[in-house]
């Protein structure tokens, strides 16, 4: 896959998210989105998602926009620190329900199995921990293989050990060949073992990109955040 | 695609059947809130005899539209929460397909709704059952799809907006009111069969104006609103 934001700014009212945004991510990357609150790491991926358009400029997924080429959707998952999941549905009720909409003819009970919630499969999903809801949102956003994940701070409220546990297996997942992500969050920690590439942004600009090994420490991703985004 | 399309629509308006189903959140103050009116009617009017054919059809009308306010206002509550209408719109759906899902949803609401208190309409208002009774259905199901037509476009335009609950009946109500008119009238006629020295034929010839015209308003708006929901539900 081929992402290309063109010339991308983004103003809601008077505010200007994004700035003049130049980028291109390649297939096999996987990117941090670093930045302070405001910087516009969430706009940026919620342009990516076809959730909104940009002001001005272009967002291209394989030379085509999102919002317009459902194709292109068909590739694209979506984790977010909300779970997007019906909490007055079962879990098997919710992937049944995603799987319908993805065209997919899939084993839930044993896509619920592999996340851990084989015996919560028909438990609706309100009453589930905040552990439980965010394994069963990757379930969710993954049902369908995507080739680009994009992630909007999904360790949030998770606590330590759910949030280490949720970072080993999408980097697991970031090992598999042909797929590609974009990871938006301030843990520095789990952040530092999936990407492969970062990309600070500041006041709706890029002020920084470079590649990233995931056998540096994440106190050295830190140092990078605070060296080229504090005021 | 079509089958897709129709595929994509059953699985969303399942959906939300099941979900309603368990919850009941949307029937429930629907349901009340016509009994209510009823029997504020029925204790107020006196109703039977001539008041039945002179107001029982705005009566009825009424009590449908306002409490199918009560429904159209929860109608994206569930896709709100949790930000899950995020995910509906990142899925490789058209996004067509979710305001039909929607505005069948409401229509089948509406209708059940009507169910349950047409029989007790009935029997406050001493309605004599008979043949001209039998078009009712006809003028129910159309009124509804219109009502469940605008209203749920307004809703996904009014879901963005925190004064919804204010916003909705002021958008909805003005645009309802050709079709409103017809359904009264329509009913109107029908209800006239009860009366003394009357046939009561089933299809009463003066009818056929406003289910026609019904059925045109709901042609036209539901076409609208599927070209629209694109831009209605971006942000």
């Amino acid at each position: 896959m081929d992402v290309r934001f063109e010339a991308v700014t983004k103003q809601f009212g008077p505010t200007m998210a994004l700035d003049g945004v130049d980028l291109r991510l390649n297939a096999g990357e996987h990117v941090l989105l670093a930045g302070a609150n405001g910087a516009g790491k969430s706009t940026l991926l919620r342009l990516l998602t076809g959730l909104t358009g940009p002001s001005t400029g272009q967002v291209r997924i394989d030379g085509q926009d999102p919002r317009q080429s459902e194709a292109v959707r068909q590739h694209i998952g979506l984790l977010s620190h909300q779970i997007l999941l019906y909490e007055n549905l079962t879990a098997f009720e919710n992937l049944s329900f995603f799987a319908q909409l993805y065209g997919l003819d899939l084993n839930i009970e044993s896509t619920l199995q592999r996340v851990g919630l084989g015996a919560q499969a028909h438990f609706l999903v309100g009453g589930f921990s905040r552990g439980m809801k965010q394994r069963l949102a990757l379930a969710r956003a993954t049902l369908h293989e995507p080739q680009l994940l994009l992630l909007d701070e999904p360790f949030t409220g998770l606590d330590r050990r759910a949030a280490h546990q949720l970072g080993q297996e999408l980097t697991q997942r970031a090992r598999q060949p042909d797929t590609m992500s974009v990871l938006v969050t301030h843990n520095v920690t789990e952040a530092a073992q999936i990407a492969t590439r970062v990309v600070l942004l500041r006041r709706g600009r890029v002020v920084h990109e470079q590649g990233w090994q995931h056998d540096r420490a994440s106190q050295e991703l830190q140092d990078l955040c605070d060296r080229h985004l504090e005021d | 695609m079509t089958s897709s399309f129709v595929g994509h629509t059953g699985a969303l308006l399942r959906k939300d059947l099941v979900a309603e189903w368990r919850s009941k959140e949307r029937l429930s103050p629907m349901v009340f809130f016509v009994l209510l009116v009823l029997l504020v009617y029925n204790f107020g009017f006196e109703l039977g005899g001539a008041a039945l054919w002179e107001i029982g059809a705005g009566v009825l009308w009424s009590s449908f539209v306002f409490a199918s306010l009560f429904g159209l206002q929860r109608t994206f509550t569930a896709e709100t929460a949790n930000d899950c209408l995020d995910a509906l719109l990142v899925a490789p759906i058209p996004r067509a397909s979710l305001y039909l899902a929607k505005m069948v949803g409401n229509l089948v609401f509406l209708l059940l709704v009507e169910t349950i208190t047409l029989p007790l309409f009935g029997l406050f208002f001493n309605l004599t059952p008979g043949w001209y009774l039998l078009s009712l259905p006809v003028v129910f199901l159309l009124g509804s799809a219109c009502v469940s037509s605008v209203g749920t476009l307004f809703a996904a335009m009014a879901g963005h907006s925190r004064l919804r609950e204010f916003f909705l009946p002021l958008l909805v109500l003005p645009i309802l009111i050709p079709a409103l008119i017809s359904c009264v009238e329509a009913t109107a006629l029908i209800l006239e069969g009860a009366a003394p020295g009357r046939s009561g034929l089933w299809w009463p010839e003066e009818m056929t104006v406003h289910i026609a015209m019904l059925g045109v308003y709901c042609l036209v708006f539901t076409t609208l609103s599927l070209m629209l929901f694109d831009f209605v539900i971006e942000e």
